[in-house]
């Protein structure tokens, strides 16, 4: 009986074995993997909101794939890391996610002054990484090859806000305010926002005596009483939207009822409930008013989930930040059904190289709102809209693009 | 221009004044920098505005936050303070700051980390003087800050519970010989600094009408730089410094340049530490170890 029972089991594991070796072989590689992405965002911090709701759209992004059957079969996971917008602990991250969770590629991080000192990692440690907010210019040019932003330029920006400001309003003396301590607020309040203003007529009206606060004043009644004795036709506001409702909440208590202008930092919900009765113009690639088929199916879906979360108002509607961490994600997925991406570990580097190549060569990838390409300087080539808030919405007034007309980008 | 920066310097001043008494208060008593005092001015700000956006009326969110902060300074004082007594002075200021962050994480996850803003002004209205135009809400400001420091010199000054304070300012070990109850003491002390923040949270919230849970930060170092140069021995001191301050801020802004606003107001308190460390309402230099 014994002998018996023993040939049974034998017979039993060399079935098992062969089974199992069959098993083995037979399905495709990626069905036995996952793809890992990685994402820096500020969920904590002074732009947590942000941060907050790129998480919940990256989640759906996951769970939206998974559900789908995944990247060629492979499961979709995406390390989400926080920053906090603090550069150094920006930086600890992406070599977290290359180093550790040996991610594919890397969506963010979000501002310009953690892309500045991120980038530089993201070429030594030879792994893609793409911001979905910072627009200070060259942040991406200095950092070739893995360092990309699906954003614009905000002197590329400035070349058509700005005229449409003066049309619109007739302005020919600005006065201008500024954060110093935000990378991007202070190049384009100090740099690029006087220059435009010089190309179009428009006196800078304090060019020699520039006005700035610092990131988290709460109070700027002097520098607003100094720009309202000054009586500017216009006023450039560079700030990000949580310091912009700062000045443009003081400029309404003191009276100071003139329209103002700005880069994409200001975009939000918040700021134009600061003062209805003041014009805001700035340019966006996204808002949530957008029309069209993917834009409105892209704010349809995440808009629930944002309202949900908990942390996030209760009234947010989708950024510009979420629709570009959104399509920086879509690129990747893209990028690996494409490009020949295995997922393999022995595979790594060689599959972030040609995710890298195919970021590079992207040419009219279908974007939420229109086709995405990307430049030599790494920035995105997109279309954007001139919006103007007023009286509590968004309104685009103008559509432009940021390379030459006819390029396939756009 | 000139009278209208005075306006804005002295509605700054009142803000720093409020937060410096209440720096001054746990400083005197303790001799300890209670660095979450910026927060309280915070949550005092959160209080309020979450009262008003319930529709209740200003006296009600000015009591609220007050009690509001209060309450969450008895609980500082509990976890962050009192079990580091006894530790080298540098502990609980660590375990303060530390404190301090946890607070502003909570604001963030209660409140969000957008701007919360009010619709309407609080108290409309607005007084013009010539080419100077002063809102009701200012004038509330300046003037409930000059009533709270008059009522907290006369608790400190004319009350049994104020000589407490002042006997263990003095000699924390023979006030206790003398019957007074130090820890008693200690908690009124982190209490009525509590109250204080928490109303210039409130006033200073309804006056700009846009609050974040970072708000606290610059705001409460410039209050300790007030509290520096007015002095920790007189509740009066931040009275002047904090309107000495507020102005040399705006007219820097106004007549000097805005990016050098900071390197004035950081630069007067080296000065006053380097040349009079008593503050400038400080006493003589024997009294530097007698506070409140």
């Amino acid at each position: 009986m014994t002998t018996t029972w023993n040939k049974k089991l034998g017979s039993a594991a060399f079935c098992a074995a062969i089974a199992g070796a069959l098993f083995a072989s037979a399905p495709s590689v990626a069905q036995s993997q996952e793809i890992v992405l990685g994402a820096i965002v500020p969920s904590s911090g002074p732009f947590a909101e942000w941060g907050r709701a790129n998480t919940a759209t990256l989640q759906m992004v996951e769970k939206q794939v998974n559900a789908a059957g995944g990247i060629n079969g492979a499961k979709l996971r995406i390390v989400i890391l926080d920053d906090a917008a603090k550069p150094a602990q920006a930086t600890n991250n992406l070599r977290k996610l290359a180093g550790d969770d040996k991610v594919l590629a890397v969506a963010g991080p979000l501002t310009s002054s953690a892309a500045e000192v991120t980038f530089p990692v993201a070429n030594e440690m030879k792994v893609v990484s793409t911001s979905q907010a910072s627009s200070k210019p060259g942040v991406a040019k200095n950092n070739r090859p893995w360092a990309f932003r699906n954003t614009i330029d905000e002197g590329v920006l400035g070349r058509t806000t700005v005229p449409y400001f003066k049309k619109a309003f007739n302005v020919k003396t600005v006065a201008i305010i500024y954060d110093a301590k935000d990378a991007t607020a202070a190049t384009v309040g100090s740099k690029i926002m006087p220059a435009l203003m010089k190309e179009n007529d428009i006196k800078v009206l304090n060019e020699n005596d520039p006005l700035s606060f610092n990131t988290g004043d709460l109070d700027v009644s002097a520098q607003i009483t100094k720009l309202k004795s000054l009586n500017p036709d216009g006023v450039v506001v560079s700030a990000d939207y949580s310091q912009g409702v700062t000045v443009i909440r003081e400029m309404k208590r003191q009276g100071l009822i003139k329209p103002v202008v700005g880069s994409t930092q200001l975009i939000s919900s918040a700021i134009l409930k600061a003062a209805p009765e003041i014009a805001i113009v700035a340019p966006a690639t996204f808002y949530a008013t957008m029309k069209g088929e993917k834009a409105e199916k892209f704010v349809k879906e995440l808009q629930p989930i944002l309202r949900s979360t908990s942390g996030l108002p209760k009234d947010i509607e989708p950024s510009m930040y979420d629709a570009n961490i959104y399509e920086i994600v879509s690129m990747y997925i893209d990028a690996i059904k494409k490009a020949g991406v295995t997922g393999k570990p022995e595979s790594l580097e060689a599959d972030r190289v040609k995710i890298r190549d195919y970021m590079a060569k992207l040419v009219g990838f279908p974007g939420l709102g229109g086709p995405i390409g990307f430049n030599d300087d790494g920035d995105a080539i997109k279309a954007f809209y001139i919006v103007q808030g007023q009286n509590g919405a968004w309104e685009s007034k103008v559509r432009g693009c940021s390379t030459a007309p006819g390029h396939p980008g756009c | 221009m000139l009278l209208q920066q005075l306006v804005n310097g002295l509605t700054l001043g009142a803000v720093y004044t409020l937060i410096a008494l209440s720096f001054s208060l746990v400083m005197g008593i303790l001799g300890v920098l209670n660095l979450a005092i910026a927060e309280l001015f915070m949550l005092g700000a959160y209080f309020g505005f979450t009262a008003i956006l319930a529709q209740l009326p200003l006296p009600v969110a000015l009591v609220a936050a007050m009690l509001g902060s209060a309450l969450v300074a008895i609980v500082i004082q509990k976890i962050a303070y009192e079990p580091l007594r006894d530790a080298p002075i540098v502990t609980p200021m660590l375990s303060t700051l530390g404190f301090s962050i946890i607070l502003q994480n909570v604001a963030t996850n209660v409140w969000g980390s957008d701007p919360l803003q009010l619709t309407d002004e609080v108290l409309p209205g607005r007084l013009t003087l010539g080419s100077v135009s002063i809102s009701t809400m200012q004038l509330l400001v300046m003037g409930a800050t000059v009533a709270l420091v008059a009522i907290l010199a006369f608790v400190v000054q004319k009350t049994p519970a104020g000589r407490a304070l002042r006997a263990v300012a003095e000699n924390r070990d023979v006030a206790r010989l003398l019957g007074v109850s130090a820890a008693r003491v200690t908690l009124l002390a982190f209490v009525l600094s509590g109250v204080m923040a928490g109303a210039a949270g409130v006033l200073i919230g309804m006056h700009y009408a846009v609050i974040t849970p970072y708000m606290g930060v610059d705001i409460g170092l410039k209050a300790i730089a007030v509290m520096v140069i007015g002095g920790t021995t007189r509740i009066w001191g931040a009275l002047v410094a904090g309107p000495l301050i507020g102005i040399a801020e705006v007219m820097t802004v106004a007549y000097g340049g805005s990016q050098v606003r900071d390197f004035v107001v950081y630069g007067l308190m080296i000065l006053i530490l380097l040349l009079r460390p008593q503050g400038i309402l400080g006493g003589s230099r024997s009294e530097q170890g007698q506070r409140v």
